[in-house]
């Protein structure tokens, strides 16, 4: 699963755009985590997450900070979407020191978050590069549609939907962070960007 | 997912989230429609609760309806991998896991992913070409359980035509047959009738840079400038890789 990996986007708009998880080896160190996942919740939500999400439970707007707290379990993966790399260097900075044993991973560009990891003093483990969308491209939407819908890995946005909030915006009938808010809600994990989000509707509409 | 066409009221609210644009207007019948071909099962248009009568329903799914929902609803976890979603862990829990070591690569192509969906014909045709290079396909991968071979990637009969929301081919790869494998995949591509996103894992070296991306620029493929770190704070510490 690499739901968080090909976020299509400018190098400009990606540097607002960072996905922090949590996940436990379900062949390793998996039991007996559910509360463990809990400690990361609360560490990634003292920095204002713009989003947050847990794939066992759904993401913050849906169903709430509350619920998704309540209902870890062993083979949670849990999320948090932030706008500032140096934030996430806080973030990192303050799991180091939690010491959670879950492994975490940061989606973002990639020297950014080498950056964050060294203001954190954490060495970098492991990487996986997007090399982009191949095959019978012509099926793709336009760049912008598809910066959206890439945000939600499992195809949860539908390029529809997208493109429906964007007709909803001009029409005046949605304001764009009420639209993005409504695309951030379909993604069950959490981690679409609902501020980023909210740029791209706003130029689609315009 | 059916709609129920004695409380359908031809609203068309649930059009826009489908993600394979499969929910239609019939003028006649001032009803909605599903067309089950290419319908993936994936339950998304059911979720937000937008139809004002309850007329979107899960029908009963028969085993090939099932397979579509299991690679295309991502609440529903593969028995293969206990992981909810259509993969892996993958370089998720690399640091815990060691999956992918020093010295090997590791290769997702994900068919169908964006938005597109992909049946498995086109999942077999990518296996089939990179099978002969000598990859290890990830055996906790759900697309790696349909195969009747796994020295060939040939599929099992019967699921060719069946349509997902996207379907991952992972393996591993040594670094020395890294090229060839991103090969194959660049030159099957054009024979394809879906998109698929390509991912490239590997473990850092010890000097902290990626050994594989210059590897991928040769065969003509652009590594992102963004992408996925895992920062290796998992423990215990897998050993050796």
């Amino acid at each position: 699963m690499t739901h968080s990996l090909h976020r299509h986007g400018t190098l400009d708009n990606l540097q607002e755009d960072y996905v922090v998880f949590a996940i436990a080896a379900q062949t390793v160190n998996a039991k007996g985590k559910a509360p463990v996942f809990g400690e990361f919740y609360k560490i990634v939500n003292k920095y204002s997450p713009v989003l947050s999400g847990d794939m066992k439970t759904g993401n913050s707007l849906a169903v709430g900070l509350e619920a998704i707290a309540a209902g870890h379990q062993d083979n949670s993966i849990v999320h948090a979407v932030y706008t500032d790399k140096n934030v996430v260097a806080q973030v990192l900075n303050e799991l180091r020191e939690a010491d959670l044993g879950l492994s975490i991973v940061v989606s973002g560009l990639l020297d950014h978050v080498d950056t964050c990891c060294n203001k954190a003093g954490i060495q970098r483990h492991t990487i996986e590069h997007s090399l982009g969308i191949h095959g019978n491209t012509k099926r793709l939407p336009k760049d912008q549609v598809l910066e959206i819908s890439t945000m939600c890995g499992h195809g949860m946005v539908a390029f529809n939907l997208i493109n429906h909030m964007a007709d909803e915006i001009k029409a005046g009938r949605k304001t764009p962070g009420q639209a993005a808010d409504e695309l951030a809600a379909q993604c069950h994990c959490g981690i679409v960007n609902p501020v980023r989000a909210a740029a791209l509707l706003k130029l689609m509409a315009q | 997912m059916i709609i129920d066409k004695e409380t359908c009221i031809g609203c068309q609210l649930c059009q826009p989230y489908c993600p394979m644009g499969c929910i239609s207007y019939r003028e006649s019948e001032e009803k909605c429609a599903i067309d089950l071909d290419e319908c993936v099962e994936c339950g998304i248009c059911q979720r937000p609760k937008v139809c004002p009568t309850g007329a979107l329903q899960q029908q009963e799914l028969d085993e090939m309806r099932n397979l579509r929902r299991t690679f295309s609803n991502p609440l529903v976890p593969h028995k293969t991998t206990s992981v909810p979603g259509r993969g892996t862990e993958e370089m998720k829990t690399n640091d815990v896991t060691g999956r992918f070591k020093r010295g090997h690569a590791g290769v997702a192509v994900e068919l169908g992913r964006p938005g597109t969906g992909t049946r498995f014909c086109d999942v077999e045709k990518v296996a089939m070409a990179v099978a002969p290079i000598g990859v290890v396909f990830e055996p906790q991968n759900p697309v790696t359980a349909l195969m009747v071979d796994t020295a060939t990637g040939k599929m099992q009969d019967g699921i060719r035509d069946e349509k997902v929301l996207s379907a991952i081919v992972e393996f591993d790869v040594v670094i020395e047959k890294l090229e060839a494998a991103l090969t194959a995949i660049k030159n099957v591509a054009p024979q394809l009738d879906t998109v698929f996103s390509l991912d490239l894992a590997s473990r850092m070296s010890a000097d902290n840079t990626v050994p594989t991306a210059d590897i991928a620029r040769k065969v003509g493929f652009v590594p992102s400038y963004n992408g996925k770190t895992n920062v290796g704070l998992g423990r215990p510490l897998a050993k050796g890789v």
